[in-house]
């Protein structure tokens, strides 16, 4: 009976990296299934969610690629079948940008007002731009908002928050357009 | 006539809502022709807002015909107190600002467009236009009410695969 893993790596980017975890996982008799990989600055990371032979062991698998793949890290976690399934939204999916001067304190204050109302950030980007002497921080997020939360209540509040932060915020609705 | 400095991000005249021009003086005459001078001194570059010289004066200048890539456009507009009349369909494309180097983002904005406003003899104009052009003055009439491209991202990834509502 086939099952399901997550894997994750870590390491310093250059290429081969995918070409040599992938070798690993087509020899355990692993399919890829869903997988998402970034490169900030000089790291690389990446998650893959598997499907494999009933008889593979996580422990075995992250050995096997940590041989083959030099200078990444790996941790290989096994899923329970009621864990894998495609993520779902439960409200209206909005984005927040936030933007202003660098300082301490962005990211946790407007991740902690999100939290506050059950407010799911299902995907986060930021970025230091601009000259290092006056660095300027850019968060854009999408959150899932539930039902139960009304948009503008939930809008003044993070305004609120980035005023404390001394940043800008706005925030607006998702839209999927159908074509 | 005068190339000058684009102001950068935290500069908070970035943010501020700019004013309508009351009379076409010497004031408003000079801002607009810096305005021209400052953007034809940068290589490519399309569109400019008077808060970008800062100017907090509601006066926009467009060129398409600088883009790197041929694009359908009028050559020069310049605007004084555009409004937007009609904004029809949505189109998502990457976007970036002088005044906010190093990054870009997907931005939504509408198609077609039909822009009023007064052209710098003064006389009211209409400009109707869509595209890449459309985008350009929306882009820049943004500028006017303090509204930064980071205000209109329209979602992070180019979008293949969404997560699905629940049913």
């Amino acid at each position: 009976m086939r099952r399901h893993f997550a894997l994750t790596a870590v390491g310093r980017d250059r290429p081969g990296i995918v070409a040599g975890v992938t070798r690993v996982l087509l020899q355990a008799g692993c399919n890829i299934e869903d997988s998402s990989m970034t490169i900030l600055r000089t790291e690389f990371a990446m998650i893959l969610i598997l499907k494999g032979p009933g008889e593979l062991e996580a422990a075995a698998l992250e050995k096997d690629l940590s041989a083959a793949v030099s200078g990444v890290a790996f941790f290989v976690k096994e899923l329970a079948p009621e864990e894998v399934h495609v993520a779902r939204t439960v409200g209206q999916s909005y984005i927040v940008s936030v933007y202003g001067a660098d300082r301490p304190g962005i990211v946790h204050g407007v991740a902690r007002a999100l939290a506050e109302r059950g407010v799911n950030i299902t995907d986060l980007n930021t970025r230091l731009v601009g000259p290092e002497d006056k660095p300027v921080y850019v968060m854009i997020l999408e959150a899932d908002v539930p039902p139960d939360v009304p948009g503008d209540e939930l809008e003044a509040e993070l305004k609120r928050a980035a005023n404390e932060l001394g940043v800008e915020l706005s925030l607006r609705p998702l839209e999927t357009h159908a074509l | 006539m005068a190339v000058r400095e684009i102001l950068v991000f935290p500069d908070p005249r970035l943010k501020a809502v700019c004013k309508e021009v009351k009379s076409l003086d010497e004031g408003a005459g000079a801002c607009v022709q810096d305005l021209v001078d400052t953007m034809n001194s940068h290589d490519y570059c399309v569109g400019m807002g008077a808060p970008q010289i800062g100017e907090l004066l509601r006066i926009i200048a467009v060129d398409c015909s600088r883009y790197r890539k041929p694009v359908p456009n009028r050559g020069l507009i310049v605007l004084l107190n555009p409004q937007i009349l009609t904004a029809e369909g949505k189109e998502i494309a990457r976007e970036g600002c002088l005044s906010l180097p190093d990054y870009t983002g997907n931005v939504e904005r509408a198609v077609r467009v039909v822009i009023q406003g007064l052209d710098r003899t003064g006389r009211l104009t209409l400009v109707e236009t869509e595209g890449f052009e459309a985008r350009a003055l929306q882009h820049e009439i943004d500028h006017l009410d303090g509204i930064l491209f980071l205000d209109r991202i329209a979602s992070l990834k180019t979008d293949l695969f969404r997560r699905k509502a629940r049913a």
